[in-house]
């Protein structure tokens, strides 16, 4: 019996795939680190993350109907293929968790200053464990819906802000050492780019036109949602100068500025309802890829019962993890490119390789069969 | 409090899902429902008495640190 009946089509994959990358990198911007050359950094970044969704689009690619648990056991056998699954659940759930918290962090730090930490989290994952239980087709129509609405406050905000721009803060450009611009860019590369790696266990739900040209959407929708990035590293440069660097939330803090005839000002907490939404998309989509690859693994005939345990299982591990918004950033531009290199290139890469092997073996056979 | 909240909260859980699972006889969902509804459970428990429990961040950093030594040989 099958888990999940929904099925998806490729405009659906690409919104939510912007809306994914959107994310949690719509209050930390993606390649921190770079100071003045963050939006050079999230180009590069962009470049590497396309190599890796190349990989992992393709590996789907060649397994169409199946997602990334099938594939893992497909290939590397019923038992190292099940090892590898854990460890891609445990990067889905851990993954959620860090989401969560860092929208915990940015709405408790920034706009409800009195809200414990754990009732923002809370109703968050509430929110995304109906949209989980509801399935894959619910959460792909809702970006179809909300990305969107996302789209179009970054353009408002960012035609408020022009008044603002000073084009020569940009200046100096590519001032900072080799490695450290490196270092920002490959984290740009595996937060968020790389992060799509949990789009096999949706791919899968594809209906059948769309399972031919579904590299290309997906691989646009990554390219759409870094262009976002790389306006907004821009604007957030040349209205907040050097300053930006130091902020833990630029695009927010640059938001706080506009100023518009005296009567449009304060437009952040309008601005935070289109951040919410796209965290909103980001953890239901690990989330319903968590569940779902447990129950498989598990061999259960319905998903729905593991959705509020392994839901509050990501809450606490969420407030557990760190004492403070900063340590959570900290790690995350320090330890986290290192620590999702497996899961987002090295076991694609390998599946990639021994796919194909796999595949020429075959083929030999089938040619030598046929003589 | 805090227990009675959670307590609220879990009970909450349990009414809503298991009588379907057993009127649809899943004998097998409703055992994985409770094992990682306990496990669930008893981290937040700890959490809300206030245990410290080990951050699985800290662990994945000692990990990763360790890695990053074995290749760079510094």
């Amino acid at each position: 019996m099958e888990l999940e009946g929904g099925k998806i089509n490729n405009l659906q994959l690409t919104f939510l795939i912007i809306g994914f990358t959107f994310g949690s990198s719509v209050i930390i911007s993606p390649g921190k680190g770079a100071g003045q050359d963050t939006w050079l950094a999230i180009l590069a970044g962009l470049a590497e993350g396309l190599i890796f969704a190349w990989i992992f689009f393709t590996l789907a690619a060649k397994f169409p109907r199946k997602n990334i648990i099938q594939i893992n056991e497909a290939i590397f056998g019923s038992f190292v293929g099940k090892v590898i699954s854990l460890l891609y659940l445990w990067y889905f759930l851990h993954l959620g968790s860090l989401v969560l918290r860092n929208f915990g962090d940015f709405f408790t730090g920034a706009i409800y200053f009195q809200t414990p930490l754990i009732v923002i989290i809370g109703l968050t994952a509430l929110l995304a464990a109906s949209a989980v239980r509801n399935g894959i087709e619910v959460i792909a129509r809702c970006s179809l819906l909300l990305v969107p609405i996302t789209m179009f406050a970054f353009i408002f905000d960012t035609v408020f802000l022009l008044p603002q721009i000073e084009i020569t803060k940009l200046l100096p450009i590519l001032e900072l050492p080799l490695k450290d611009f490196l270092k920002s860019s490959h984290s740009a590369a595996t937060f968020p780019f790389g992060e799509t790696v949990a789009f096999l266990m949706i791919t899968s739900s594809l209906n059948k036109n769309s399972i031919s040209s579904m590299k290309r959407f997906a691989l646009a929708g990554i390219i759409i949602a870094a262009s976002f990035f790389v306006m907004a590293a821009i604007r957030n440069l040349a209205v907040l100068g050097g300053t930006a660097k130091i902020s833990l939330y630029p695009s927010y803090v640059a938001i706080q500025l506009i100023e518009v005839a005296d009567i449009i000002s304060r437009l952040e907490v309008a601005v935070s309802f289109a951040i919410f939404i796209m965290g909103f998309l980001k953890i239901s989509v690990l989330y319903y890829g968590a569940v779902l690859g447990t129950a498989q693994i598990l061999g259960l005939r319905s998903y729905l019962p593991l959705v509020l345990p392994i839901g509050t299982i990501m809450v606490v591990l969420s407030i557990i993890q760190f004492t403070s918004a900063v340590e959570n950033i900290t790690w995350a531009t320090e330890i986290y490119p290192f620590y999702s290199l497996p899961f987002q290139l090295v076991f694609p890469l390998v599946a990639l390789i021994l796919a194909i092997i796999k595949q020429n073996k075959a083929g030999t056979k089938k040619a030598g069969e046929a003589q | 409090m805090n227990i009675f909240f959670l307590l609220a909260i879990f009970s909450g859980i349990v009414i809503f899902e298991v009588p379907g699972l057993i009127y649809r006889k899943y004998w097998k969902e409703l055992i994985v429902f409770f094992l990682f509804l306990g496990f669930a459970f008893t981290i937040s428990l700890l959490a809300v008495l206030g245990v410290p429990l080990p951050s699985p961040a800290k662990g994945i950093e000692t990990v990763v640190n360790f890695i990053i030594k074995l290749i760079t040989g510094k």
